[in-house]
């Protein structure tokens, strides 16, 4: 994969230059900023870009408001966001374009390298990887209301899944279940949340939502 | 056991003649009396000329050298009653200086200090006039008729120069000594009254400022301690987020690739060492992150309705939050909102049921609102957790009310006023 990085903290930034060099990627521009970050976008086209959420000037989230820019202009291009805290609200906004190719995680993930890189890739295949601690989120924010009431426990919990990104054949491995099981638990999901059968990525991206928007 | 003689009965009538004290007052009366009047006198040339001059604009100037001169001779008199009257009042505080000539003016004639000093000028310069008045004649009267006795018998006089002190006879003259010393005895009292009054006008104007003045200072001075504080934390985050947290993701990250690495080479005991420190390194990660969300929530830099949206997500909590704030209150009070908020929540969880938490804003004021349909029967109990956000909203003047009838539902409100 061709990556941009943009992460302000030196240590972290060189880290993972030599994490991806190692692992056989082409860091094309590891910058600093959020400014320095569009510019490397528009310059190199990379496959997907890793972006600090907190970053000068301010260090709140520049890097949010720089990865919503940068989708509003280049539609498409992969995006994870990277944070030391996930916020639900930060997220409900890098998905509110619905286009995919988008991730959130905590930096803590970067520890286990093998799953970071695999949300990486998912990402720039353009597929929505969101933090398992996101999802909890959700999972909490959501419990009262009743958008998702309908889904049985099962099924939520191939929801939550789903939203961390994971593929079917993922998903049935990680709960023991045939990987036809998880396709009828995940067409049920599409019918009770009224997901017409369309593209079966865009509607596991607009089953995500249903979490934000509840 | 023995009781101290009684003093002598003459020492008890003319002993106040001979004390300290006496001297001090007395010297005051004569003292101070001339000070006020030139001090009054130069004042008002003063002012005039700065009025006068008003339309030259440098007149301005001539006015706040005037009440800083005013400033002064309140000072002159206070250090006066200060020596001899032992009156000690606190230096009036210096007005606020900001640069610029003409916020130099403006503090300078809007010092109240120094109006407060032209204001016992005034005040004082009737009394010092029926002081010395009083007091001169009962000094004069008291030495000339007292000693009239003795120089009417050989002199032969019959009347003196002052108060028509005449007699016929010797008794006569020994009926004006007796007067005379009655003055005198009387003197030391006339004297205190006066001064009474005098140091009554000293503790009320010359001194520190009215005390609304200092609560206001005071205030002043919390709102900056409190909101140094809250800097003060947030740059301990900030500083945690750059330097530790940076450090140790970094450390983690190349634990998991040495991890990776060696899952294909047969070094057990090395591939333990790894993953238990790759282990231990994703735990210090987590602890640390906990640890710095308590010092400051980084969802806070986005606002309240942000980190109390994260906090109730996080928290797993069962709560709905609504924020209806039409501007964001200083870094202080959303800190110390968002932890009272933190804690309510807890003892809502505490409670079951759904939690409702409301922040609002309505004339400068702050409310947080905090209800749950839980049983009810929640108390303000010293050392509680709601007897800590009360203390926790004191420093910046807020108040706490419990709502909280047996069987519910529990209503936590908080009131914040707002810097307008």
């Amino acid at each position: 994969m061709r990556i941009v990085i943009a992460e302000d903290s030196t240590i972290l930034r060189q880290g993972l230059v030599e994490l991806l060099t190692f692992r056989g990627h082409e860091v094309v521009a590891a910058v600093k900023d959020a400014d320095a970050l569009r510019e490397a976008v528009a310059g190199h086209g990379p496959d997907v870009s890793i972006v600090d959420i907190r970053m000068p000037p301010t260090h709140t989230d520049e890097g949010l408001r720089a990865a919503i820019a940068l989708r509003r202009e280049l539609p498409g291009c992969a995006i994870l966001l990277f944070s030391q805290y996930v916020e639900t609200k930060y997220a409900a906004q890098l998905l509110a374009d619905r286009a995919g190719g988008v991730g959130y995680l905590l930096k803590d993930r970067v520890a286990e390298v093998s799953d970071f890189l695999d949300a990486l890739r998912r990402v720039s295949d353009g597929e929505t990887v969101l933090d398992p601690e996101v999802v909890s989120q959700l999972f909490s924010a959501t419990r009262r209301t009743d958008a998702l009431g309908g889904l049985t426990p099962r099924e939520r919990e191939v929801l939550g899944l789903m939203a961390e990104g994971r593929s079917n054949s993922a998903i049935a491995a990680e709960l023991f279940l045939s990987p036809g099981s998880v396709e009828k638990y995940v067409t049920s999901i599409f019918g009770k949340l009224g997901l017409p059968p369309s593209d079966g990525d865009n509607r596991r991206v607009l089953a995500v939502l249903r979490y934000l928007d509840s | 056991m023995t009781s101290p003689d009684p003093p002598h009965p003459l020492r008890r009538i003319f002993g106040p003649l001979a004390t300290r004290d006496f001297r001090a007052e007395y010297l005051w009366l004569w003292l101070a009396a001339p000070l006020t009047l030139f001090s009054i006198l130069s004042f008002i040339v003063v002012l005039a000329l700065g009025l006068w001059l008003t339309p030259v604009l440098i007149g301005f100037l001539v006015l706040a050298g005037a009440v800083f001169y005013a400033r002064g001779l309140g000072a002159a008199h206070r250090r006066l009653a200060k020596a001899l009257l032992g009156v000690s009042v606190p230096t009036p505080r210096r007005p606020e200086l900001k640069p610029g000539l003409w916020s130099w003016v403006k503090a300078r004639v809007g010092d109240p200090a120094g109006w407060r000093a032209v204001g016992y000028l005034l005040l004082r310069l009737p009394l010092t006039f029926a002081g010395l008045f009083a007091v001169f004649s009962a000094t004069l009267y008291s030495f000339a008729a007292t000693t009239y006795a003795i120089f009417w018998f050989p002199l032969g006089e019959r009347q003196l120069p002052v108060f028509e002190i005449r007699a016929d006879n010797w008794a006569g003259a020994l009926a004006w000594s007796a007067s005379g010393l009655l003055v005198l005895v009387a003197l030391p009292w006339v004297t205190h009254a006066f001064v009474a009054l005098d140091r009554l006008l000293v503790v009320g104007l010359l001194g520190e400022r009215e005390l609304s003045e200092r609560v206001r200072d005071l205030e002043a001075s919390r709102a900056t301690a409190v909101e140094d504080a809250a800097l003060r934390l947030r740059r301990i985050e900030r500083d945690l987020h750059d330097g530790a947290q940076a450090q140790l993701v970094a450390l983690a990250m190349k634990l998991g690739l040495a991890k990776d690495e060696l899952a294909d080479a047969d070094l057990p005991q090395v591939k333990d060492l790894v993953t238990g420190a790759h282990a231990n390194a994703k735990q210090a990660l987590t602890e640390l992150r906990d640890l710095a969300r308590g010092i400051h929530p980084a969802a806070l830099d986005a606002g309240l309705d942000v980190a109390l949206a994260t906090l109730v997500a996080t928290s797993g909590i069962d709560a709905q939050v609504a924020v209806d704030l039409p501007r964001r209150p200083p870094p202080s009070l959303e800190t110390i909102v968002y932890f009272s908020a933190a804690e309510l929540l807890t003892n809502a969880a505490k409670h079951g049921g759904t939690t409702l938490v409301e922040v609002t804003e309505a004339h400068d004021v702050l409310r947080l609102r905090v209800r749950d349909s839980g049983r009810g029967g929640a108390r303000i109990v010293p050392g509680g957790g709601l007897a800590g956000v009360a203390e926790r909203l004191r420093t910046v003047d807020g108040e706490l009310t419990v709502t909280s009838p047996l069987g519910g539902p529990t209503e936590v409100s908080a009131r914040v006023p707002l810097p307008r």
